[in-house]
C-alpha cells in the first residue's frame, strides 16, 4: 500500500493494526503526528447540549406566550365578522327598495320600462336580478304602476296579490283599508280566497273586512299623482289617515265620528286649503298648534 | 387508499432529539468555520428557533440541511471581513522538570504557526480537516452534515493537510 492510501486510511481511522505498524514507518509519521497533536489544542470548547437545550426551551416558550394568545382569537373573530358583512352585503343588494317619509312621493323605474310611483309613507322592494323572467314587487303602502307588456307581473301586499300582464294600476293598502283601481289593461286582484279581474276604471274595495262597492271612475290616473287626494263616500278616517301622511300632523279627533262618510277632495299643496276641504263640509272646526290639529264639532 | 399523513418535527418530542443530535455538531461546524468571536453558541440557539418557527414548512428529511443553511446564513450576516483565529486552550501546566524552558518555548511557537496556518485555509477546507481531525469525524459523516459528496470531503481535507505541511515548514 503506498503513502497516499496509507495516509487516507489514517484521516478516516481506518487503519487496521498491520497498516497501522506500515504507517509508522512512513518518514511522514513524525510531522504528521506531531501536527495532530497541536491540532487537538485547537478543540471547540465544550458545547453542554443539555444546558443549551434548557436555554433553547426556555426561550421558545417566552416567543408563544406572547404571540399567539390573542392573534388566534382575534383572527377568528374577524373571519366571522367577515363572513356576516360578505352575507348581509350580498342579500341586501339582491334586492332594491323605494321608500317614502311623510309627505314624499317617489318614483322608480323598474328593470324592463316599468315604472312606479309611491305615495308618502309607503314603500317597494324588489329583486333585480332574473328581472325579466320574474317580475315580483313587494309593496306597503299606496303605489301606482305602469307595467309594461311582458311577462307576468305581481305585486305582494299584506292585503292580497294583485297579477298583470301590462298595463297601469293603482294598489292602495293602508291599515284596514285595501284598494286596486285598474286604469287600463286588466288585472286580477287575489284577497282572501277572493278573485276578481278588474277592467279599466274598476276598482276592489275592501274596508275593515267589507267589500264595498265602487262606481266605475273615469280619471286616466290616480288623483294623488297629481297631488291631490280624491274621497266618494269614504269613511273620515281613512281622510284623516291620508291627510297625516301628507302633511305631518296629527288629528286629535275628539268625539267627531270617525265613520260618517267624506265625499270630496283635498290638495297636498296647501295645509290651510286642505283644513277648509275636510272640515268644512262636516261642519267640524279646528285649531291648529304647530303640528296638532285639534278637530270639534260645530 | 391509506392517506399519508403529513409529519413534521412539530412536536416537542421530535424536536427535542432533533437537537440532542445536532446542536454539538452545528456548533462544531460554525466554530471551525467562523471561530468563537462571532458567538456560535448564539446561532445554535437562534438557528434552532428559526427551525421550530417555521416547523410546519419545513419536511423532516430536509431539517438537517435547513438547520445548517440558517445557521451559516446567520453567521454571514454578521461576518466581516475578519481572518479567523481558532484561539488554542491553554496548556496543563506540567510540573516535571525534565521539559526546558526551550521545548516549551518552540511549542508555543510551533502552536502560533498552527494558527497562522489554519486561519489561512479556505473556510471549505478548514471546517472538513477539523471536523475530521478533532472532533475525529469520519468522512462520511462529513459528507452528510455538509450536504456534499464523500469524495469532496477528501479532496477538502487533503488539500487542508498539503497546505498546512506547507505552511508550516515555510514559517
Amino acid at each position: 500500500m503506498n503513502t497516499k492510501d496509507l495516509i487516507r486510511k489514517w484521516l478516516d481511522n481506518e487503519l487496521s493494526p498491520e497498516e497501522f505498524q506500515a504507517f509508522k514507518k512512513l518518514e511522514d509519521y513524525k510531522e504528521l503526528i506531531a501536527l495532530d497533536n497541536g491540532l487537538k489544542q485547537f478543540k471547540a470548547k465544550n458545547f453542554n447540549t443539555d444546558m443549551e437545550l434548557e436555554r433553547l426551551t426556555s426561550t421558545l416558550k417566552k416567543k408563544s406566550k406572547k404571540q399567539t394568545s390573542w392573534l388566534k382569537p382575534l383572527l377568528r373573530v374577524a373571519a366571522i365578522l367577515a363572513i356576516c358583512f360578505g352575507t348581509y352585503y350580498y342579500t341586501t343588494t339582491l334586492e332594491t327598495s323605494l321608500k317614502t317619509l311623510t309627505a314624499q312621493k317617489n318614483t322608480i323605474n323598474l328593470p324592463d320600462s316599468s315604472s312606479v310611483t309611491i305615495n308618502a309613507s309607503s314603500s317597494l322592494t324588489f329583486n333585480k336580478h332574473n328581472w325579466n323572467d320574474n317580475r315580483i314587487v313587494s309593496l306597503k303602502g299606496e303605489g301606482y304602476f305602469k307595467v309594461a307588456k311582458g311577462s307576468k307581473f305581481k305585486v305582494n301586499t299584506s292585503a292580497g296579490i294583485v297579477t298583470v300582464l301590462g298595463t297601469q294600476f293603482n294598489v292602495k293598502q293602508r291599515a284596514n283599508y285595501f284598494e286596486v283601481t285598474c286604469y287600463e289593461g286588466s288585472v286580477k286582484v287575489e284577497h282572501n280566497l277572493k278573485s276578481v279581474i278588474l277592467k279599466p276604471g274598476n276598482s276592489f274595495l275592501v274596508i275593515d273586512n267589507n267589500y264595498i262597492n265602487k262606481t266605475p271612475i273615469t280619471r286616466t290616473t290616480p288623483s294623488w299623482i297629481d297631488n291631490e287626494s280624491n274621497f266618494t263616500s269614504m269613511p273620515f278616517k281613512t281622510v284623516i289617515s291620508e291627510f297625516e301622511r301628507q302633511y305631518n300632523v296629527t288629528f286629535n279627533v275628539n268625539t267627531i265620528n270617525e265613520e260618517q262618510l267624506f265625499t270630496g277632495s283635498f290638495t297636498h299643496n296647501d295645509i290651510d286649503l286642505a283644513l277648509k276641504a275636510i272640515t268644512l263640509p262636516l261642519n267640524i272646526t279646528y285649531v291648529k298648534t304647530d303640528s296638532t290639529i285639534m278637530l270639534k264639532s260645530e | 387508499m391509506i392517506k399519508k399523513i403529513h409529519n413534521t418535527i412539530c412536536d416537542e418530542v421530535g424536536f427535542n432529539t432533533f437537537f440532542k443530535k445536532y446542536s454539538k455538531d452545528l456548533h462544531d461546524f460554525l466554530y471551525y468555520k467562523f471561530g468563537n468571536h462571532l458567538n456560535p453558541k448564539d446561532k445554535v440557539q437562534e438557528a434552532f428557533i428559526k427551525l421550530w418557527e417555521n416547523c410546519a414548512k419545513v419536511q423532516p428529511e430536509k431539517a438537517k440541511s435547513y438547520l445548517f443553511t440558517i445557521g451559516n446564513n446567520l453567521m454571514l450576516n454578521e461576518v466581516k471581513h475578519q481572518k479567523v483565529k481558532l484561539k488554542y486552550n491553554e496548556k496543563p501546566q506540567k510540573h516535571h522538570t525534565n521539559e526546558n524552558p526551550e521545548f516549551l518555548m518552540e511549542e508555543n511557537e510551533y502552536l502560533n504557526k498552527l494558527q497562522t496556518a489554519i486561519s489561512n485555509l479556505t473556510e471549505a477546507q478548514r471546517t472538513a480537516f477539523l471536523l475530521n481531525r478533532i472532533e475525529g469525524k469520519k468522512h462520511k459523516e462529513i459528507a452528510s452534515l455538509l450536504d456534499i459528496s464523500t469524495k469532496a470531503v477528501e479532496k477538502r481535507i487533503y488539500g487542508a493537510l498539503k497546505k498546512l505541511r506547507e505552511d508550516i515548514k515555510e514559517l
